[in-house]
């Protein structure tokens, strides 16, 4: 498979502030790929130098070979794009704006345009500033689907948006797949990812973290269980249950805090020895897996230095 | 930082602009008449003909006491003065319903204080600020008064400034309660503007047709004039005071009492036979709008509303400036002809002309390219508000080049200002003939089109600066760059400024084309700056990042 995307150490500052640092990666005809980072770590900023929004400071970008800056124009006849924030004017109804980017663009199958209005069930007769946040998103997930583009370059997509219209969303994606079409798509939501994407990078602090096929996220995928027993119990019988990563215990030894990875059974039907109080269990944030990347990182790094 | 400490605070903070804009602003316009007063009370045969030519317009103002200089002040401002409520009006109309529109009030709400509280709290900021305004008004009002040898004190003064912010906190609290019924700020201030013209006409009936009096005690305009501190020997009605204070604090308790009533981004519900009909979702596409066919007719579209309030306001003003110099006729000339000096500035400003009735009309003609580019900075600041908003982000995630995407707009604009010197050109022929003023057509055509080329050339610079520089102070610049031109060409040849400085200003350029005709190298001198301001914006935009 060719790559539509291709992106080569793009770095951007603004001003003193971080933006994005050597990003590279490529992203082939057809593929879902997901782009995962949490707040403020350059998914927007590598976005919007895509779109040809703002420029970049160093490195290339391209998509469908062409230059993103300088044949950005080239560029957005074939793609469809969703901003994170969507503005537009206010005044005018959700049938304008169609409307409006639909004869800018030229093409547009009315008939399809009008399937997708109904398949969000939006109503196109109120003004945008009248709409909930929602129903603008739904205005603008719309306009960028309606001219069936090569590519779709969506930030944050469903943000907004309620399971129905997410799930609405979710067969989209997969049609514009099934048709051979791309979809790059950011999300800081790691099952959003997981559900529609075939292949992820992940960012964060500007720079590229991992780039790998969705399998591998499942495999970051840990999450930490709490015990509280009323007794103290060791908590060495449970460090080579299968499953746990890690254990810590506290509240002289009332307490188990373990790190896990995969299914659980072991973990509980071990706890089912003691007096269990409560037990919780909890999926770690994305910032908690990409801290714990960072960690591993450099970790790695030193062990790498210590042995040269 | 203790302006954060409460609502009240913190919203008397986002009107210290406007409480210094609009109460210096005010106060001059107060202050300005003051200056010519000396000038037209030269002779007794002045005193007794400005007296005279004053009451021709009587229906504007009161006429009393005129020939002292807080006299002529109070009947020079007139109506003018009202301009004021247009702050209130806005303030009021947006300041719950803006915030319910923006979805802002909703967490203002979550915190643990009653919303009686919160809204008394914003409408008790926009009483303070009016007050702060009236007593800068009343201030200036003062010092203006005392320069040019006024006999009202300061006390007067400060309460002229009262006078003024309690009839504009009824329009305020107007504004405010019209907001309880509408959906959005802009048809409370709509509704509230239509009062206030409603309120003027009221006012004016009494001294048009005196017998129907009571009619004119209908407006709140009526109790406001019947103080006039700054004529002491007219003095101060302390009742009429009282009322627009009572009348002021009970629209602002209708409004609050009315806003603890209903939903939060809901409206006051009104009788069945008053509501609008239940609205269909329609799911047709407005296939045939023309103004979504281009960026250049979206353009056109989103100026076409403004445009036309503006054509009202340069139209409406050529047509009352032809009117006005038909009515003054020869107790004009023989007004001037008694005064030298007042003849001496109308003669400069209106190009010199032999005839003071043209020369007057040239000179008045004087503000029609000051109001176009007033347009022509609103119109940069929709620009610039798009662009650091976020509302080109899709528009130009479409395939069209950044230069096009400019250039339409500002093609747009361009559009809109030869509109607007078209009707306006026509509407003061019209007048003209009605009036039966003697124009040359030619020289007219070039005192109304002469203004595009000034109006493009503000509209330019305000894109070449939107390039580097954030909205509001592309805008404030731009604001400053027009008041300064203003003051260069308007005071700058009473004050012999040297020619040099003259031609910095581009109201040089217009020169007096009633009587001259347009100056082909001013003309294309300007054109030629404008296209240089717009090609650098051009280019600065085609290579900027957006809305960074």
């Amino acid at each position: 498979m060719a790559a539509v995307i291709e992106v080569q150490g793009l770095a951007k500052r603004y001003g003193s502030k971080r933006g994005i640092n050597d990003v590279s990666f490529s992203v082939d005809e057809g593929e879902v790929f997901g782009f995962l980072g949490p707040n403020g770590a350059g998914k927007t900023t590598t976005i919007r130098i895509l779109m040809a929004l703002i420029g970049a400071d160093s490195g290339t970008a391209r998509i469908a070979g062409l230059d993103c800056w300088h044949q950005s124009v080239a560029i957005k006849k074939i793609v469809g794009y969703v901003p994170g924030e969507p503005a537009l004017d206010p005044n005018l109804t959700g049938g304008q704006i169609l409307e409006f980017f639909a004869r800018l663009r030229g093409g547009v199958d009315q008939k399809y345009l009008k399937d997708l209005i109904e398949r969000f069930d939006l109503d196109i007769s109120r003004k945008f500033r009248q709409y909930s946040t929602g129903n603008k998103r739904k205005v603008v997930l719309i306009q960028a689907f309606m001219h069936r583009p090569r590519l779709l370059i969506l930030d944050e997509p469903t943000s907004g948006l309620d399971p129905l219209n997410q799930h609405e969303f979710d067969r989209m994606v997969k049609e514009v797949s099934d048709e051979g079409r791309t979809v790059f798509l950011s999300s800081h939501i790691l099952s959003e990812v997981e559900k529609t994407c075939t292949r992820v990078g992940i960012i964060r602090a500007g720079s590229i973290v991992r780039i790998g096929g969705v399998a591998e996220v499942a495999a970051i995928k840990r999450y930490e269980m709490t015990v509280t027993f009323g007794s103290p119990v060791p908590a060495d019988a449970f460090k080579s249950l299968d499953g746990v990563i890690s254990v810590e215990a506290s509240d002289e030894g009332h307490t188990l805090r373990l790190e896990m990875q995969g299914p659980a059974d072991a973990v509980v039907k071990a706890a089912a020895r003691y007096p269990v109080i409560s037990l919780t269990s909890h999926e770690p944030s994305l910032e908690d897996i990409f801290l714990r990347y960072y960690e591993s990182d450099v970790a790695a790094k030193e062990a790498e230095h210590v042995v040269a | 930082m203790w302006w954060l400490r409460s609502v009240f605070l913190k919203t008397l903070r986002d009107y210290r602009v406007a409480i210094l804009g609009w109460g210096i602003g005010m106060g001059l316009v107060v202050v300005s008449p003051m200056a010519s007063v000396d000038t037209l009370l030269s002779t007794p045969q002045a005193r007794e003909q400005l007296v005279s030519l004053a009451a021709q317009f009587s229906w504007n103002a009161d006429v009393v006491a005129v020939d002292t200089i807080g006299g002529y002040a109070t009947f020079k401002i007139g109506i003018f003065i009202f301009l004021i409520a247009i702050w209130p009006l806005l303030a009021g109309s947006r300041m719950l319903r803006s915030e319910e529109e923006r979805g802002s009030i909703d967490v203002l709400l979550s915190v643990p204080r009653p919303r009686a509280r919160i809204a008394l709290e914003k409408l008790a900021a926009m009483w303070t600020a009016l007050l702060v305004m009236g007593v800068l008004i009343g201030l200036l009002a003062y010092v203006g008064g005392q320069k040019f040898g006024a006999d009202f004190s300061l006390v007067d003064g400060l309460i002229f400034g009262l006078n003024l912010a309690l009839v504009c906190a009824i329009f305020g609290g107007l504004a405010l309660l019209i907001s309880q019924f509408t959906r959005e700020a802009g048809p409370a201030a709509g509704w509230t503007g239509a009062l206030l013209l409603v309120f003027i006409v009221l006012d004016m009936v009494r001294r048009v047709i005196p017998n129907d009096a009571w009619i004119s005690r209908l407006s709140p305009i009526y109790y406001y004039n019947l103080s006039k501190p700054l004529i002491p020997s007219y003095g101060v009605n302390f009742g009429a005071m009282l009322f627009l204070l009572a009348l002021a604090l009970f629209l602002g308790a209708a409004a609050v009492w009315l806003f603890v009533r209903r939903d939060v981004g809901g409206t006051v519900p009104l009788p069945r036979w008053l509501q609008l009909p239940e609205r269909t979702p329609n799911r047709a596409l407005p296939v045939g709008d023309w103004s979504l066919r281009s960026v250049y007719a979206r353009g056109l579209g989103m100026i076409a509303m403004p445009a036309m309030w503006w054509t009202l306001l340069i139209a409406g003003w050529a047509i009352w400036v032809v009117v006005v110099v038909q009515q003054l006729g020869s107790k004009l000339d023989s007004l001037l002809a008694s005064s030298p000096s007042a003849a001496n500035l109308i003669k400069t400003l209106g190009g010199g002309s032999a005839s003071l009735s043209t020369g007057l009309l040239s000179a008045m003609l004087f503000f029609l390219p000051l109001f176009l580019m007033a347009f022509a900075v609103t119109q940069v600041n929709s620009w610039s508000s798009d662009e650091q908003d976020g509302r080109l982000e899709l528009l130009l995630a479409a395939p069209q080049p950044r230069l096009s995407v400019i250039l339409c707009r500002f093609a747009a604009l361009a559009t809109a200002t030869i509109v607007i010197s078209l009707i306006t050109l026509l509407a003061t022929a019209v007048a003209a003939a009605a009036a039966g003023i003697s124009l040359d057509t030619g020289d007219l055509a070039a005192a109304t089109l002469g203004m595009v080329p000034l109006g493009l050339l503000v509209a330019a610079i305000g894109y070449m600066g939107a390039g580097w520089l954030r909205s509001a102070a592309d805008t404030g610049l731009l604001s400053f760059l027009l008041v300064a031109w203003f003051f260069i060409s308007f005071i700058g040849p009473e004050l012999k400024l040297p020619d040099a400085t003259l031609k910095l200003s581009a109201f040089y350029y217009y020169g007096t084309p009633l009587l001259h005709g347009l100056q082909a190298a001013s003309v294309v001198g300007v054109i030629a700056v404008a296209a240089l301001a717009l090609g650098i914006g051009a280019l600065r935009f085609a290579r900027k990042d957006i809305a960074v």
